[in-house]
Order: C-alpha cells, then structure tokens, then sequence
C-alpha cells in the first residue's frame, strides 16, 4: 500500500531533530518524511518521544537542533500560531481540548478563522466584509456538525457534551481551516467501540476526499495498521523503523522494542 | 452514546428581542431619572456610570481574554492626569481631553503590556499590581507635572459650544446626561468588540490559550491590543472623573479604585455583557446604603461582599438572565427542549 506512493511529493520532512529535557534526551536526530497525501502512524513505547516530535513540529516547543519542513518551507522556529495560519498544519492534543465555553458552531467558526481573516485587525471589524467571511465560515460549521452528527447538541457549550461528542467535535476543529497536514495524538484513546469506527471512517473520508495529510500517534496498533499507508517507529527519542505496516508487524526490532511477542 | 434529557434548553427566539427591550426600558428610565430623584441620587448614579468604563475595561481583559489586571485603576488616573494637565496646559477643552486621555492609556499600556504580558497568570497579576505602586509614587514625587500631592486643581468643566452660544456643563443633571450618553457609546463599544470575530479569540485565550495558539490565534498580540483597549476604557472613565471632580490628586493611583472596579465586574458577572452595568449600580447602592451607619460601614460593606460571593459565585448577572429568559418563553405554546434528542454520535446516531 505504501510502497507504491513513495514517490509522491513530501508534505513534511524532518531533518536531525533533537530535543532535550533538562539533561534527558528526548528526541536524538529524528530523521523521516511524510509524503502528500498519506496516513502515517506514529508508534513507540511510553517515553519515546512521540508527543515531543509533535511539539517540536508545531511550534508548541523548540528544538534543540534540526530542521522541519513543511511542503519545503522550513517552519522551525516559527511560532505555533503562524504554522498552524500559514503552514496550515493542525494538531490534536493526547487529552480532548475544545472551548468550553463555546458552543459547537462558534468552536468551529474560530478554528476557521484566521485562515479566513487577513490579519489580526481585521478580526475587530464588524463590518461587511468581516460579516460575509463569518456567514460563510457559519455555514461550512453547520455542514461540519451536521457530518459529525452533532446537530441535536450543538446548541450546547463543548463543556456540557459528552467527552465522544467533545472527541468529534475536536476533529471537525482539524477540518475547518481546510489544513495541508493534520497531527493526531491519540485520537482513539478512551472512546467506545462504535466511536472508534466513526473516527476511523472520517480520518479516511478527509485524507480521500480532501488530499489531507495525516501523521497519527496511537497505541491500538491493530487499528493504526489498517489505518495507515506507513508507520513509523519510535524508541528512545530514535527513529527504530520507518517502513509500511506489513513490514512493521514483521521487523524483530519493532516487535522486540515495542508490539511484543 | 445519549445526550441526557436535562440537557439546557435552547434559546428562544425571542430572547434578542426581549433583552433589547429591557435594554431600552433600564435607558428610559434612567433617561427620566433627573426628574424624579435628588441630586444626591443622580450623583451616586454619575459616579457608578463613571467606573463602568473601567469596569467594561477590566470585563474585557479579565472577563473574556482571562487575565486578572489590578492595574484598571492605574490607567483611570492616568486618563484623569491626561485629561486634567492637557486642560490646565493647553487650555483644550473636554472632548479633545476625553479622547487624548483615552489613546494617552492606551499608549502607556502598550509599552507595559509588552513585558508584563510574557508572564502568565500569578505573576502577571503581581506585574499589574507593581504598576500601582510605581503610578502613586510617580503621582506624589514628579511634583513639577502633577503638583504632588496637593494634586491637580481647577479642572475645567465640559463646554459645547453650539454658534456663538456656549453651554457649560455645571448642575448635576447635566453631567448625568453627558455620562449618561458617555457610558452608552462606550457600552455599545464593548458589545461590538466582543460580538466582533476578535471577542471570539478572546475567549479562545481564556478557555485554552494553547488550544486558540494551535488553531493559528497570535494569542500574545491580542492580549496586548486588549490590555490597551481596557486600558483605553479606564483612561476614558477617568477623564470623566477628572471634568466631574474638577479635582485629581495621587488617591486617584490608590488601590482602592482597582479594588473598586474588580468588585463591580466581579460582582456583576464576569465575561457577560450586562456584568458591568449591573455592577457598577449595585456597586453604588451598597455604598450609598451603607451610610446610614458610618462606623460599621466598611464591615457592613465586607459582609455583603462576602454574602455575594457565597450566594451568587457568578454575579448578578445570570439572575438578569434568567429573568429575560423567562421573559422570552411566556406564551410559547411548546418548551424548546431538546428532550427528543436521542443517541447522537455514533455512525448509526446521525
């Protein structure tokens, strides 16, 4: 599955990157790519630097050294706001985070926001053309919450929904700003069964239908192996594996370090 | 997965409707008020429509961006220094002095905010706090600008000036007319902002600024333009007291006056748009009430602060809400409920 699209154009490329926490090293020289249009998954023991890799990408933490390279602009050390504005390159936390105060439809108009806005001053205007930008970003919000089957809550604020309503609600937040790459923490953890499923299924629909790229931490490897074009592995801030899922459940090293016997 | 049947209703249709109409019901009245009560009340009145721009200030920097700023009234007496050293120096009258004082706090702010907002929570709290000392020992020392601690005397009164006839505002009133008109432009003012697509980032920062920094939000510069438009608002609001008053000296820097204004938002009701105005009223009917017994009134005072705090954590606010609420739902033949609502969700729920 993915061997055959390992020529396709990078979406993001990852160059020596390291990170240290005090003296404990966290990442050592990540090097990898993620080419357009592909699901990878991300996978690696407890402490193998997964989160951090995520941080470092978007801006939430600086690097110690390294490059990151988001459809060939180098993004590293840009703040997190101008990668996820300009780079458009999302992420999702490992715990569900929405405005909780917000109901769904002003979460999602505000994650759309700045992509629509021409800059910050713009956003204190309203005037016309700041309403016709807020109209159209409502009635991509409705499509969004009517898609999730969030309609029947979304009068509600975020903090009243159930957490596997919060959990949707968060990834139709990724779609809103139409992103070129979509980093996913744990997007399966602590949901039921049946949620699991409808995640899968929408993670699917926007890398087909919208060309989104995705790279997806996750521990249900059952899942993630069906889910993905590539996985690759982390163990001990050090890339182990970088190889499609079929090779992966095969690698002894990978089995050893990480998905057991 | 099942929404539960307590869910809250959602809003009527009607409610726009019935909160404007209370709106303008409270502005009749108040506009009606100067013939009905003495100018004992209609000073009281003045004086709470006085700190509702610094309370709609601190609303929108505490309220809705989440960041506590004791430095409200650090930038209501500047805005009275600025408005009553621009009158006495360049003899300008009170509506370029209104304007200066407002853009001069905002100016100071900018240079303060800087620094102060790379800091987060305590110790932008205790930064804000810092400011206070620093603006009353600036007051009392720089003798040659502000005469110290004899303050700034002789401020002018407000003229309009209308062909050759010149109206200069002296009895009560008439400057209750003229704050009147003030604290309305401003409260419309606050409701543009936080209804503009900038008041949604600003809550996006105070639910969860790392979230709003990830979804492309520069967090850091909205806290700096709000910090400024709040201090905008103070410096507006003293501008007011310095024209009112007549009289400004460094007790305008005293900590007091930012106690006085987070009372009024706090209890009021935090980050709601009638917070303030409900606030700063009932802010000023305490006080005044509580001078029928002068020795124990700052322990009445106290008390009833106390009493708020344990009965309505939230401000007075949401029982204003829950009365239009109500209000808004009287004769409507069936409850909007979503009791109906049945399993959302799952790919089968939808």
């Amino acid at each position: 599955m993915g061997d055959k699209q390992v020529s396709a154009p990078v979406m993001l490329s990852v160059r020596g990157l390291r990170k240290n926490y005090g003296g404990v090293p966290a990442l050592q020289g990540v090097d990898f790519d993620i080419p357009t249009g592909q699901i990878c998954g991300l996978i690696g023991p407890n402490g193998s630097g997964k989160s951090t890799l995520f941080d470092c990408c978007t801006g939430l933490q600086a690097s110690d050294a390294g490059q990151v390279l988001l459809d060939g602009v180098d993004i590293s050390g840009w703040p997190m706001h101008r990668i996820a504005r300009e780079g458009r390159l999302l992420r999702s936390f490992q715990k569900t985070v929405v405005f909780q105060t917000m109901n769904s439809e002003d979460n999602l108009i505000l994650a759309g926001q700045m992509a629509s806005f021409p800059g910050v001053t713009s956003t204190f205007s309203l005037g016309g053309a700041s309403r016709a930008r807020v109209t159209a970003l409502r009635e991509r919000a409705r499509e969004l919450i009517e898609i999730s089957g969030l309609s029947r809550v979304a009068h509600l604020e975020a903090g009243q929904m159930s957490g596997g309503q919060q959990k949707l609600l968060q990834f139709a937040t990724m779609l809103m700003p139409n992103p070129k790459l979509v980093l996913l923490d744990e997007p399966l953890a602590g949901i039921n069964p049946v949620l699991i499923e409808k995640v899968i299924e929408s993670i699917q629909e926007a890398n087909r239908r919208l060309g989104i790229t995705f790279l997806v931490i996750e521990h249900n490897t059952d899942v993630l192996m069906n889910l993905s074009h590539r996985v690759i592995v982390l163990h001990q801030g050090q890339k182990l594996a970088d190889d499609t899922p079929e090779a992966i459940v095969r690698n002894s090293a990978v089995v050893e370090a990480y998905l057991g016997g | 997965m099942s929404i539960t049947l307590d869910s809250p209703r959602a809003p009527s249709p009607r409610l726009p409707a019935v909160r404007w109409g209370l709106s303008l019901a409270c502005l009749g009245a108040l506009l009606l008020a100067p013939q009905v009560v003495d100018n004992y009340f209609l000073h009281a009145m003045v004086l709470s429509m006085i700190f509702l721009l610094p309370a709609h200030g601190l609303n929108l920097i505490l309220g809705y961006t989440g960041m506590l700023s004791l430095a409200q009234g650090v930038f209501f007496g500047i805005g009275a220094y600025a408005s009553a050293l621009m009158g006495i120096h360049f003899g300008t009258g009170f509506v370029i002095n209104f304007l200066f004082a407002g853009l001069f706090a905002a100016l100071v702010a900018l240079p303060l905010g800087i620094p102060a907002l790379r800091l987060r929570a305590t110790s932008f709290v205790m930064c804000t706090l810092g400011l206070v000392v620093i603006a009353q020992a600036v007051a009392k020392n720089w003798v040659d600008l502000t005469r110290g601690d004899m303050g700034l005397s002789g401020v002018s009164r407000p003229k309009f000036g209308f062909g050759d006839n010149v109206f200069t505002v002296v009895q009560i009133p008439h400057y209750f007319y003229l704050i009147l008109g003030v604290a309305v432009l401003a409260t419309l003012a606050f409701i543009a902002l936080v209804r503009s697509p900038a008041g949604r980032c600003m809550v996006a920062i105070r639910d969860n600024e790392t979230l709003a920094e990830s979804l492309g939000i520069p967090t850091w510069t909205y806290k700096l333009l709000v910090f400024m438009l709040s201090a905008a608002f103070a410096g507006f609001g003293g501008s007011l007291y310095a024209h009112y008053e007549t009289v400004v000296s460094p007790l305008v820097f005293q900590m007091y006056y930012s106690n006085t204004i987070l009372i009024i938002v706090l209890g009021g009701g935090l980050g709601r748009m009638s917070g303030a105005i409900i606030g700063s009223f009932l802010f000023v009917a305490v006080t005044e009430a509580l001078r029928i017994t002068p020795e124990l009134r700052m322990v009445l005072y106290g008390v009833v602060l106390l009493i708020l705090v344990f009965m309505f954590p939230h401000g007075m606010a949401p029982l204003v809400e829950r009365l239009t609420d109500f209000l808004s739902r009287v004769g409507l033949k069936k409850p909007l409920e979503h009791s109906d609502a049945g399993s959302v969700g799952g790919p089968h729920g939808r």
